[in-house]
């Protein structure tokens, strides 16, 4: 008899960015075909056996969950499409290097002449893997090597080591994640951290050790994360010019803090999505499970994505943000908010807007920033369907405002000094997608109302990172 | 001792005349503030009264970590931070104030070796009580170190802050030893009967003029006379000396009037 040979796809990438034309849609699952299959097409078929082949230090039982779905299928279409998803399944859990699928009719004794043997033969990972990135965060660049041990203990428990050096900051720290048998989604993970960092526009040096433990999992649509965080933060001034409110800030605080974030994300993409939207909200509660920092911090951020016609994307984005200090303590510098600069409002240097004292930015307890952008192609379409399509141009609108609250005053005191004194700017610039994590831009800015003491930086301004207004 | 770029930085200063509002920060003083720390600030408040300068005392529990050498106290004036006695002497000389200008050079040297003997013997012997001694390091220093902080963080801010002066002391040798095998008491002794025999009937140490070395031992002097610490050896052996405790009382009397000094 004939085989029906499924050929597997790409693995997924794990993580880091990658250079190349990504396909936001899956690739449909190829089939060879011989004659003699045209007789199984279509024919009620019974899955008898589904194998994985080359477990090594995996667990069964654990892998029983994602393969369980093949058993059902009725029909040879259903056996191929359940087949993939399950392969999916088995790649997401990071401990296969590959995963291929065969469907052969089965043989032995108790073969049932419409039965089905299904087998994955998959490749583990090293017990020990090495890693070299280069990451681009917020306008920063750093070193990355890292050290992982995927599948520790045979259930997709992983131990990753990281030591992380770069323009801004330098940091270390270990993290053990274990996923929930047979609900990947619903994961554990335990971290400890040392990371420390310099801000000149601020002129502070920070150092934060902490440990924290966050729980993840899946409800509904969204996606939720509890978390737990101890960290101990040591402040100081960078440099002996640094702003007398400065100086005050510098010395040692414990935070102690719950915190909660909901995330409902329908984008295609999370870098220059062309439909969808995101919702995350994210709240912090310290104080209440120790520590001197006493704080109530809440944040959201809104983006939403339309395709208009000819190839170009209109994106309208939305973050505000708001910090309640608890009790008599003023807040500190480090849970402050900062806004500017060419991830959030362009036209503006980093993080340099809002309270300032003697050229230092002390951030603010309440923001809020709006953006609206229109991608199209590049002009005249170079290099199109390759690497032009990498390319963007966008034309974009940001504003925002940042300040201290007096919580003396009600909240209608509040907004009206959140709409006092917009900054704003717009421009147009090149954007080019790295992978899908992270992007590159180059815009051409104008700002417009600022403040004394904001500094601007109007004209072409360079940026890379992951999370952009 | 001065680097040339901070030579022209003082000059450039001395144009400004005293602010009103000059401030001296130091640690808390109810819960926080140790015998050495309080016995820096003491000198420096006091050698600014004597010069007749104005200035107000603010308590900060981060205070150490604000001042520019991680030592107590400093001063804000102005635009600037100046931290220690030393400093703050070169400091004020720059805006034209100074206690020892009448000295010649020959009394200017005598100062110096007096202010070096309380240092090397009187404040290395606080700080050898404070954190080498496990009974006041344990009863007194470490819980009053960490207080203004929550646990555990508190505990180790202290317990490092006291491995840091038990390896200087290692440095001068008197690591790892007990009070009684380094002769703390001894050397307090010996310092205080210089001071005393130095001072004798005068009422300063140099003519009829206080100097920064009058600041200096009033300083200490009156905060190991008036602090609580597991015993109270160290105030017996200032206290053995009866015109070194009238000088301390004249200081307090002359210049500190207005204030309530004592804590505890």
């Amino acid at each position: 008899m004939g085989t029906v040979h499924a050929r597997s796809l790409d693995p997924l990438p794990m993580q880091g960015p990658e250079l190349g034309v990504q396909a936001d849609d899956v690739e449909a699952l190829e089939i060879e075909q011989e004659p003699k299959q045209e007789v199984l097409e279509n024919k009620n078929v019974v899955v008898q056996q589904v194998t994985i082949d080359g477990l090594g230090r995996t667990k069964d039982d654990f892998l029983s969950y994602e393969i369980a779905e093949v058993f059902r299928a009725k029909n040879l279409i259903d056996v191929m499409r359940r087949s993939h998803e399950a392969r999916q399944k088995l790649l997401r859990l990071g401990i296969f290097r590959k995963v291929e699928v065969i469907i052969d009719t089965s043989r032995g004794e108790d073969a049932l002449p419409n039965g089905l043997d299904v087998t994955f033969e998959v490749t583990e990972l090293r017990r020990l893997t090495g890693s070299y990135n280069t990451m681009v965060g917020n306008n920063e660049g750093s070193m990355v090597l890292g050290v992982k041990l995927p599948n520790m203990l045979g259930r997709a428990e992983k131990l990753t080591f990281q030591f992380s050096y770069g323009t801004k900051e330098t940091s270390y720290g270990v993290s053990f994640f274990k996923p929930q048998p047979g609900q990947f989604e619903r994961n554990i993970s335990v971290n400890a951290y040392k990371v420390t960092g310099q801000f000149p526009w601020s002129s502070l040096r920070e150092t934060d050790r902490g440990i924290s433990t966050e729980l993840s999992f899946p409800l509904w649509k969204t996606s939720q994360t509890l978390k737990w965080e101890a960290v101990w933060r040591e402040l100081g001034s960078l440099g002996q010019t640094a702003s007398f409110a400065i100086r005050e800030e510098s010395g040692h605080s414990l935070k102690s803090s719950l915190s909660h974030a909901m995330v409902i994300d329908t984008r295609n993409s999370s870098i220059l999505p062309r439909k969808g939207g995101l919702l995350k909200i994210h709240q912090e509660l310290a104080g209440y499970t120790g520590g001197d920092a006493r704080f109530l911090k809440e944040d959201f951020e809104v983006q939403l994505n339309r395709t208009l016609i000819l190839d170009s994307v209109i994106s309208a984005s939305l973050w505000g943000g708001l910090l309640l200090p608890i009790g008599d303590k003023s807040t500190c510098i480090a849970d402050r908010f900062y806004l500017g600069g060419p991830t959030s409002i362009r036209g503006f240097s980093m993080y340099s807007m809002g309270p300032q004292s003697d050229g230092d930015f002390l951030g603010g307890e309440a923001y809020w920033a709006g953006g609206l952008h229109l991608y199209t192609p590049l002009p005249f379409r170079p290099g199109r369907g390759g690497f032009g399509d990498l390319f963007r141009t966008h034309f974009f609108l940001n504003a925002g405002n940042l300040c201290n609250l007096n919580y003396g005053e009600g909240p209608q005191a509040h907004l009206k000094k959140l709409a006092e004194c917009i900054r704003w700017s717009y421009g147009l610039g090149i954007v080019l997608r790295l992978g899908n994590i992270a992007r590159v831009e180059l815009n051409y800015c104008i700002p417009m109302g600022v403040q004394s003491g904001d500094r601007i930086c109007d004209g072409f301004q360079f940026g890379a990172g992951i999370r952009f207004l | 001792q001065f680097l040339l770029a901070d030579r022209f930085h003082l000059k450039s200063t001395a144009a400004e005349p005293w602010p009103e509002n000059a401030t001296l920060y130091q640690p808390l003083m109810d819960d926080q503030i140790l015998l050495s720390d309080h016995a820096s600030s003491l000198s420096v408040q006091a050698y600014l009264r004597m010069c007749g300068l104005p200035i107000q005392v603010v308590c900060r529990y981060n205070a150490e970590y604000m001042s520019p050498s991680g030592k107590i106290p400093f001063i804000h004036v102005g635009n600037q931070v100046v931290s220690e006695l030393g400093p703050v002497v070169q400091f004020t000389k720059a805006k034209g104030h100074s206690l020892s200008d009448s000295l010649d050079d020959v009394q200017r040297a005598e100062m110096k070796a007096y202010m070096e003997l309380v240092y090397n013997m009187l404040l290395t012997s606080e700080l050898f009580v404070q954190w080498c001694d496990d009974a006041t390091a344990g009863e007194i220093s470490r819980p009053r170190y960490s207080s203004p902080y929550s646990w555990p963080l508190g505990n180790i801010l202290a317990y490092q802050k006291q491995w840091e002066v038990r390896r200087k002391m290692n440095a001068i040798g008197w690591g790892g030893k007990t009070l009684e095998q380094v002769q703390v008491y001894e050397d307090v002794n010996q310092c205080c009967q210089a001071l005393s025999q130095r001072l004798g009937t005068q009422p300063y140490f140099f003519n009829k003029q206080a100097t920064e070395l009058d600041a200096l031992v009033f300083g200490h002097l009156f905060t190991i006379l008036t602090t609580r610490l597991t015993s109270t050896e160290l105030a017996e052996r200032v206290k053995s000396y009866s015109n070194l405790l009238s000088f301390c009382r004249r200081i307090e009397q002359t210049y500190f009037e207005d204030k309530k000094l004592m804590k505890d």
